[in-house]
């Protein structure tokens, strides 16, 4: 029993990496104004730019440096057309979206024609943390995961320091409130989004990354499946701040480790086992329905003009 | 009632529909270039592909029958997301919407196909299935009105729990009796909307998609409903002094739009495929939001938006036959990515061009700019 428990504690910790990782880079550009809805599609870059860096060098650090890149190029491109073209953030990130799911499985096809036995890499290694590790239970739920996830736990208290302790954080968010204060200061509101979209794409690369060199070892088109999109929903959900982020994370971190728990076991043959797999998103629209205070940054999702 | 400001943007895009169509079709032409580009890295070379795509296409009666028979689904998921969009609200999920609608298309042909009268039966499926997307979309626009909840979150998520819900239905009560594929078994030819075209699949569906276009059309530029869903896009808090009720106006555009995508699952079951299956056509919804974008939002021009994806489509799938080429079918993702995105950089070119050109026009009419 404790075994199991230690086991889908352990899972979870590793299903929350890549959503906290997703939320976080989400928080900081949208408490700056833009949301990110290319997430989906940078993930999936990011899954396929690491699979491919680490299958063609044999280096899986390789495989992370071209997932960040992956990620970041992807939220040049969503940035350059939202922040600096003033378009429609939700539409260009539906463009966004196709343009990835097609590239990844073009080129995929480009590299490696149609393998006949599927192509693998051996995934990132778990770091035994010396003497914490050894700790009943947490020790092997926190501190025997890779390399990935504990970088996300460091993540966690530098994005709360930068964001709410520092300059820079407070001019992100005044980019979000009330960005022509910012622009009165002397700072370039358009150039301060960008830059958060890029930190939102090189984390959203590396997050998806997680999902093929972190874990699975390998590569499908359908890989992401959505938890792009859960990612984006933790950041609404989590309030738009870093503690909430974490909060949303660990519920869906948790639901996704038992599904997957679930359905290694096949213990409950009553419950259908779609059910379990529609249970994040079922989670995710109940949470959404029933939460009522948001605090939405006041520019959320408006570009900004100097004109006005 | 004082909604002038309405009145003035019609005029803007009245005057702005050469400009639209020019910068549209630029776009579009720049889209195609780049992308065909990409066939460079299968080491062919694009134009002699493209132009063995184009001979084969319209050598060939049936290949441009095809451009019709998918461009049908997709005026109705793009209609779906324009008329939300109207509202100034997200519908991501017309995916999901078509999906409940294609369930209950099948279900309904199955049970009762071979009982009742073509005519009936087709009728019965196409009103069932338009309730089924409306049920769904109606869903989420109360839940936007009634909680404030993000319907484009809310949408999103719907999609991926509808599919669940279908895969669960085709693997228990709707599965084929044979039990071997995740699918349905055929419905009976008495349920199947009839070919219009013969030598081709166009489908009765196709008329009736352009007829829903011209009716949106209508229901949004010539009704009052259409007027105040506008208004409520327009400006919210304006409309709510003016005394439109936004709640109301969030379930009727939610319920309606949910409805379009709906009917995309009775043509496609009883025009196309005859069956439900698992994953089928699983990217009409976005391809619906591109095609609305590429469109202005604009119904009739989503008809002539979506017979080129369709085009895209059949142009991708045709390639892949091309013996000896090994083209993948991801082709026509990446093509309709590169597409959108350049019809999206466009819309601020010919902003900024008609920005100008407006200004100039007061320069020389002595006016303040």
């Amino acid at each position: 029993m404790i075994n199991t428990i230690t086991g889908i504690l352990s899972s979870a910790v590793m299903m929350c990496t890549p959503l906290f990782l997703g939320a976080i880079g989400e928080v900081f550009s949208e408490r700056a104004g833009v949301m990110v809805c290319a997430i989906e599609g940078i993930f999936l870059l990011g899954a396929w730019g690491g699979f491919v860096g680490a299958y063609a060098s044999g280096s899986l650090l390789v495989g992370l440096i071209l997932a960040v890149i992956m990620g970041v190029l992807m939220a040049a491109l969503y940035g350059f057309v939202t922040i600096c073209l003033k378009q429609q953030q939700i539409v260009m990130g539906t463009a966004v979206n196709i343009l990835a799911a097609g590239l990844a499985a073009f080129f995929q096809r480009v590299f490696f024609g149609i393998p006949t036995v599927p192509l693998q890499v051996k995934p990132l290694s778990h770091i035994a943390i010396p003497l914490l590790s050894k700790l009943p239970i947490i020790g092997q739920v926190l501190f025997n995961q890779n390399i990935i996830t504990y970088l996300a736990y460091i993540l966690f208290p530098i994005s709360f320091f930068v964001l709410y302790k520092t300059s820079v954080g407070l001019t992100i968010r005044s980019c979000g409130e009330n960005p022509a204060s910012v622009d009165t200061a002397g700072i370039n509101v358009n150039r301060v989004r960008f830059l958060t979209v890029i930190i939102a794409g090189a984390l959203g690369g590396l997050a998806g990354s997680f999902y093929t060199i972190g874990y699975l070892g390998m590569f499908t088109t359908g890989i992401i499946g959505g938890r792009g999109w859960i990612a984006f929903a933790i950041c609404f959900l989590g309030n738009w701040n870093p503690k909430g982020a974490l909060y949303g994370t660990l519920v869906f971190g948790i639901t996704e480790a038992i599904t997957i728990y679930l359905q290694s076991t096949q213990n409950i043959p009553s419950i259908p086992n779609e059910f379990i797999i529609a249970l994040p998103y079922i989670l995710t629209i109940a949470l959404t329905v029933s939460k009522r205070s948001f605090a939405v940054p006041k520019q959320l999702g408006i570009p900004y003009n100097k004109e006005l | 009632m004082n909604l002038n400001f309405f009145k003035k943007d019609g005029e803007f895009f009245k005057k702005g529909y050469a400009e639209i169509f020019l910068f549209n079709v630029l776009a579009i032409v720049i889209g195609l270039v780049i992308s065909s580009l990409m066939l460079c890295f299968l080491k062919q070379n694009p134009f002699s592909v493209y132009a063995e795509v184009f001979k084969r296409i319209f050598n060939d009666k049936y290949s441009v029958g095809e451009i019709f028979v998918k461009a049908t689904p997709l005026i109705f998921t793009s209609l779906a997301f324009a008329f939300t969009y109207k509202a100034n609200l997200f519908n991501i999920g017309a995916q999901g919407q078509f999906y409940m609608g294609s369930i209950v298309a099948v279900a309904l042909s199955l049970a009762i196909g071979d009982k009742v009268p073509t005519v009936i039966v087709i009728l019965l499926v196409l009103i069932l299935s338009c309730l089924a997307g409306a049920l769904i979309g109606g869903l989420i626009g109360f839940a936007k009105a009634k909680t404030g909840a993000n319907e484009f979150l809310v949408s999103m998520m719907s999609t991926y729990v509808v599919q669940n819900f279908m895969d669960f239905l085709l693997r228990t009560v709707l599965r084929e009796t044979k039990a071997e594929y995740l699918q349905t078994n055929p419905i009976p030819a008495n349920a199947f909307l009839p070919r219009i075209i013969p030598g081709t699949r166009v489908h009765l569906g196709t008329l009736i998609a352009v007829l829903f276009a011209i009716g949106v059309w209508v229901l949004l530029y010539k009704t009052a409903l259409g007027y105040r869903i506008r208004a409520v896009g327009y400006n919210k808090d304006a409309s709510e002094h003016a005394g439109i009720n936004s709640k109301i106006i969030f379930i009727t555009a939610f319920a309606i739009s949910g409805a379009l995508a709906g009917i995309a699952g009775f043509t496609e079951i009883n025009g196309v495929q005859h069956m439900l299956l698992q994953n089928f056509n699983a990217s009409i919804g976005s391809f619906g939001i591109g095609i609305a974008i590429l469109a202005n939002g604009h119904p009739i021009g989503i008809i002539f938006a979506s017979l080129l994806f369709g085009f895209l489509n059949v142009a991708g799938t045709t390639m892949g036959r091309i013996p000896g080429l090994n083209i993948p079918a991801s082709i026509i993702d990446l093509n309709e990515g590169i597409v959108m995105i350049c019809v999206i950089v466009s819309y601020f070119l010919r902003m900024r061009y008609v920005s100008k050109k407006e200004k100039k026009r007061l320069l020389l009419s002595g006016g303040e700019v």
